[in-house]
């Protein structure tokens, strides 16, 4: 099925917001959207939601000759599909333009940035060595897939251990996990990719762009990089007139988001080898129940702000009524070695483009901020919520909305 | 690169050069007769023909046809003859993919494509023998061909790489620089306004170079232009002294 | 068996004296900048950057009054009005045919504007609609002239003179439109015992000269007669004639190939084409060109 085209109207307004440096979304101009790494049990198991765009990657390993060319280095695999499942445009087994760009860029990221010792995954010179393939899957689109996969793709990766093995002779032994406890890879720095879109011939600038604004869009520059600062990769593409200052600027912003990522990655590892060693819950096991279907998009409700003080102190006084009932704040729980960054509005990147309208912002968020921190006392205490703020009062576009829909809260009895 | 020694200590490279100094560049436009514009162009021992059809009306699918500016086809292509190890498959492969898809970008982003509503331009590159810079040859070589095929252009689209050594970024890499796994920066840039039609980087670089590294490839792309620039004013007279009349 | 063998040799240089040929001449380049003056109105091959009139192919400048126009030295066929064109058939649609010009996009030649057996204003019937295949079919080809031209560029072809119509037997030649000299007529019967269409799109048509017009098949009839190898051999050193004069960009006009045609008496039909007897052909029809010019 070919996308339905994008009316004229709409493509209008998107331009039109761009221009005025709004969002559809309600984000800034540099702002990512809530991005949240969920572990599967196994290792080498990841799901990345950023915003409404979720992609799934697996990594797993097997033992095969070598190349010739390489033949002490082991292999390293990516394939990254676009199953119908996540965008009626997308048509399996066919290979489009935006399938061998999302690849190409993913190897390029990922394996000609060297992020993986490929050295010690050769297990006998020249005749076994492991290749680690990478399984990217698009579960649901709304742009910036390639953002998303490289976070996806690097967080399985870290996550991933290979069986150990011994050698005897000839004799290759592998060990399961149960005998002897499986190895992580050596990863030496971690690349994440940084999508720019531009509008109206380079003009306009957006980080992270949704699927909507992807369509409205001139052209993307992809810029990958570690927190070291050291580029791995850039790519313009889509027929944009570029300027070199331009390009410099964007790996400036680049840096800045690629540290932020980098450290919620780590968290969210952190977080589920803690639950790990505690013999917890971790990975889908605990989150899987829980997150409902009809309850799973409650987040996003837009609320009206104008009576967001009556709200927030009827909230506040019910919490304070009845401490010793825990409080989520958001029906969507967060499992164990999950992160989350970024929900709801607050810029948590501030860049050299502060606006006053962004301090007013601030300031309201403080009022609703104080009293959903309620997760402490759970049993599950490593769920780690960057911004607790999930269903903090949302402006409407227009403000045309009437009547205050209340952030839901859910009872959760452990 | 284990061993091998990219830049010499008397500022000397594998093949004999200064960092910043070009390989050899010859072209020439019109080889064939058949197509509305062609070129072949060597750099070095990278070896690329370049041709053009069209504008004309769009082909196989409509679907494809824009209401509102031509399309633009690219197939990039290497013969099979063209590396030291035979290749299976001159096109179709994820890497010839994207080098048609860039390729295609780069020009839809310098030929004036809005004066050709429903048509459709064909640009066809063959790499005949492979260096190093293949996506910059093909560039070049389809700037030329476009040139010759009359096809109205912003400007000329001049492409280069530029690698970074020991805090000194080379111009023009050969095959033996590209494969050692440093970085390679491939820059296409429309010389006069400075405009990048196409950057593309791989491996690592400390952000703080990039600056430098840019700047010597696009220093590299203009002395480039200033030899197609050459061989364009040359066909131009050559054409225009046989239609005197 | 004896083996025709040659060397290639090395292309013409340019020389200094032929260089001052092209004093008159303004040549530019893409992204030249043609003038800053903004007194001056934008033509085809140029577009404006930043208020500067600059050039997007490579050609020649040309001024008309206020207008600026660079036209390159080879290009598709921009078909004008009233020009006669060969085209062949790739379409048969809902009253139209769709030609191929050489164009930037294909022609349309209307059901009704073409003259079908039966007198010149016969009305056109549901069944001429069905039987338009009857007439022009896929691959068949047809001179004509340009009618009008659309807004994105197409032209819209006519055939409604006896002049017009299918092509029968005979010889197509392609060469750059830019070759053929607009004359009065591009219909010529030649007095070496062919005749000629010479399509403005740079598609040329040599067939044997036709006795008398066969006024009832309205141009839709093509005789299968054999040709007599007399007419034939004619045709064929004509064809190697125009590939002379298009390889050496002389343009193309009722003059020039007679010239050639009579300059190439001396040799063999298949030796015109070798490069040292093209470059003798040449240079005697271009000297007498020259007389004739005075």
């Amino acid at each position: 099925m070919k996308d339905t085209p994008l009316s004229n109207c709409e493509r209008q307004f998107l331009l039109k917001a761009v221009e005025e440096k709004k969002r559809v979304d309600g984000r800034q101009t540099y702002d990512y959207r809530n991005i949240k790494i969920t572990f599967g049990t196994e290792y080498g198991c990841c799901i990345v939601d950023l915003g409404k765009t979720r992609i799934l990657a697996q990594v797993s390993c097997e033992l095969v000759p070598p190349k010739d060319s390489r033949p002490t280095e082991g292999i390293l695999f990516f394939n990254l599909e676009l199953s119908p499942m996540a965008s009626p445009a997308f048509e399996l087994g066919r290979q489009s333009e935006l399938l061998v760009k999302l690849n190409r860029q993913l190897e390029r990221c990922l394996r000609n940035s060297k992020c993986i010792d490929t050295e010690s995954l050769c297990v006998i010179s020249g005749e076994k060595v492991w290749q680690i393939r990478v399984d990217v899957h698009v579960l649901n689109h709304d742009g910036n897939l390639m953002d998303a996969a490289s976070i996806a793709a690097i967080a399985a990766l870290s996550h991933f251990r290979r069986p150990e093995v011994a050698i005897q002779g000839r004799d290759i032994t592998v060990f399961t996990p149960e005998e002897r406890d499986p190895i992580p890879l050596s990863i030496y720095h971690m690349p994440i990719c940084v999508s720019f879109a531009f509008f109206q011939q380079g003009t306009y600038l957006l980080v992270d762009p949704c699927e909507r604004e992807e369509r409205v869009m001139d052209g993307l520059l992809v810029i990958a990089m570690n927190k070291h600062r050291e580029i791995c990769s850039i790519q313009s593409s889509g027929g944009i007139m570029l300027l070199k200052e331009q390009v410099l600027r964007c790996s400036k912003i680049a840096s800045v988001k690629v540290s932020e990522i980098t450290e919620l990655i780590n968290k969210a590892l952190d977080n589920d080898k803690r639950a790990r060693k505690e013999g917890g819950k971790f990975g889908f096991a605990e989150s899987m129940p829980k997150e409902r279907i009809t309850a799973l998009k409650k987040d996003e409700a837009p609320v009206e702000m104008t009576d967001v003080q009556d709200t927030a102190n009827e909230i506040i006084s019910r919490t304070e009524a009845q401490p010793d009932i825990v409080k989520v704040p958001s029906p969507v729980v967060p499992a164990p070695g999950t992160g989350q960054v970024g929900e709801g509005l607050l810029n948590t990147w501030g860049l050299e483009e502060e606006e006053d309208e962004e301090e007013e912002q601030h300031e309201k968020e403080e009022m609703s901020t104080g009293e959903v921190m309620v997760l402490s006392d759970s049993e599950e205490d490593d769920v780690v919520i960057l911004n607790p703020d999930a269903n903090k009062p949302k402006r409407l576009e227009g403000g045309s909305k009437k009547g205050v829909e209340a952030p839901k809260k859910q009872k959760t009895s452990h | 690169m284990a061993g091998v020694e990219l830049l010499s200590d008397q500022g000397y490279r594998l093949d004999g050069r200064k960092a910043s100094e070009l390989r050899k560049v010859q072209a020439r436009m019109g080889v064939f007769a058949q197509a509305d514009g062609s070129a072949y162009i060597e750099q070095g021992n990278t070896k690329a023909l370049a041709v053009v059809y069209g504008p004309h009306e769009v082909r196989g699918s409509r679907s494809r046809t824009m209401h509102d500016r031509a399309v633009i086809n690219c197939q990039y292509s290497m013969a099979t003859f063209s590396t030291a190890e035979r290749k299976r498959r001159p096109h179709g492969d994820r890497k010839s993919s994207e080098m048609s898809l860039h390729l295609k970008q780069t020009f839809e982003a310098a030929v004036l494509t809005q004066l050709y509503p429903r048509s459709q331009i064909d640009i066809y590159v063959k790499i005949l023998q492979s260096d190093g810079g293949n996506y910059s040859a093909c560039v070049n070589a389809a700037t030329l061909a476009l040139v010759d095929a009359g096809i109205p252009m912003r400007d000329y689209v001049c492409a280069c790489t530029a690698g970074f050594v020991e805090d000194t970024p080379l111009a023009d890499l050969c095959h033996a620089e590209e494969s050692g796994g440093g970085t390679t920066l491939a820059l296409a840039l429309l010389p006069r306004s400075r405009h990048i039609a196409l950057v593309q980087m791989d491996a690592r670089l400390h952000q703080d170079h990039l600056d430098m590294l840019m700047e010597a490839a696009a220093e590299a792309c203009r002395g480039l232009s200033k030899v197609l620039d050459g061989v364009v004013r040359q066909h131009l007279q050559e054409v225009s002294v046989l239609t005197r009349d | 068996m004896a083996a025709d063998m040659r060397l290639p040799t090395a292309g013409e240089q340019i020389s200094s004296s032929s260089l001052s040929l092209l004093d008159g001449k303004h040549l530019v380049v893409p992204g030249d900048v043609i003038t800053s003056d903004t007194g001056f109105m934008r033509g085809h091959g140029t577009y404006m950057d930043e208020e500067k009139l600059t050039a997007s192919v490579a050609g020649e400048v040309e001024r008309v009054n206020k207008l600026i126009c660079v036209r390159p030295l080879k290009t598709r066929f921009n078909g004008e009005v009233g020009d006669v064109v060969v085209g062949r058939i790739t379409e048969v649609q809902q009253k139209r045919w769709k030609v191929e010009t050489n164009s930037r996009l294909d022609s349309v030649l209307l059901l009704s504007s073409v003259n079908l057996p039966g007198g010149e204003l016969r009305r056109r019937s549901a069944e001429d609609e069905l039987s338009m295949r009857d007439y022009l079919q896929e691959g068949d080809l047809i001179s004509a002239e340009v009618q009008s031209v659309f807004a994105d560029g197409a032209l819209s072809l006519h055939t409604r003179s006896l002049k017009y119509g299918k092509l029968g037997q005979g010889v197509l030649v392609l060469v750059s439109p830019s070759l053929v000299k607009r004359q009065k007529t591009h219909f010529h019967n030649l007095p070496c015992g062919a005749s000629i269409i010479l399509g403005s799109n740079g598609y040329i048509w040599l067939y044997p000269t036709p006795g008398q017009q066969d006024e009832e098949a309205g141009g839709y009839y093509t005789s299968m007669e054999p040709v007599p190898l007399s007419d034939r051999e004619v045709i064929s050193r004509l064809r190697n004639c125009l590939l002379v004069l298009a390889a050496h960009k002389i343009l193309l006009y009722d003059t020039s190939v007679l010239y050639c045609f009579e300059s190439s008496l001396s040799h063999q039909i298949k030796d015109i084409l070798k490069p040292e007897v093209m470059d003798e052909i040449v240079m005697k029809t271009r000297q007498r060109l020259m007389e004739q010019e005075g």
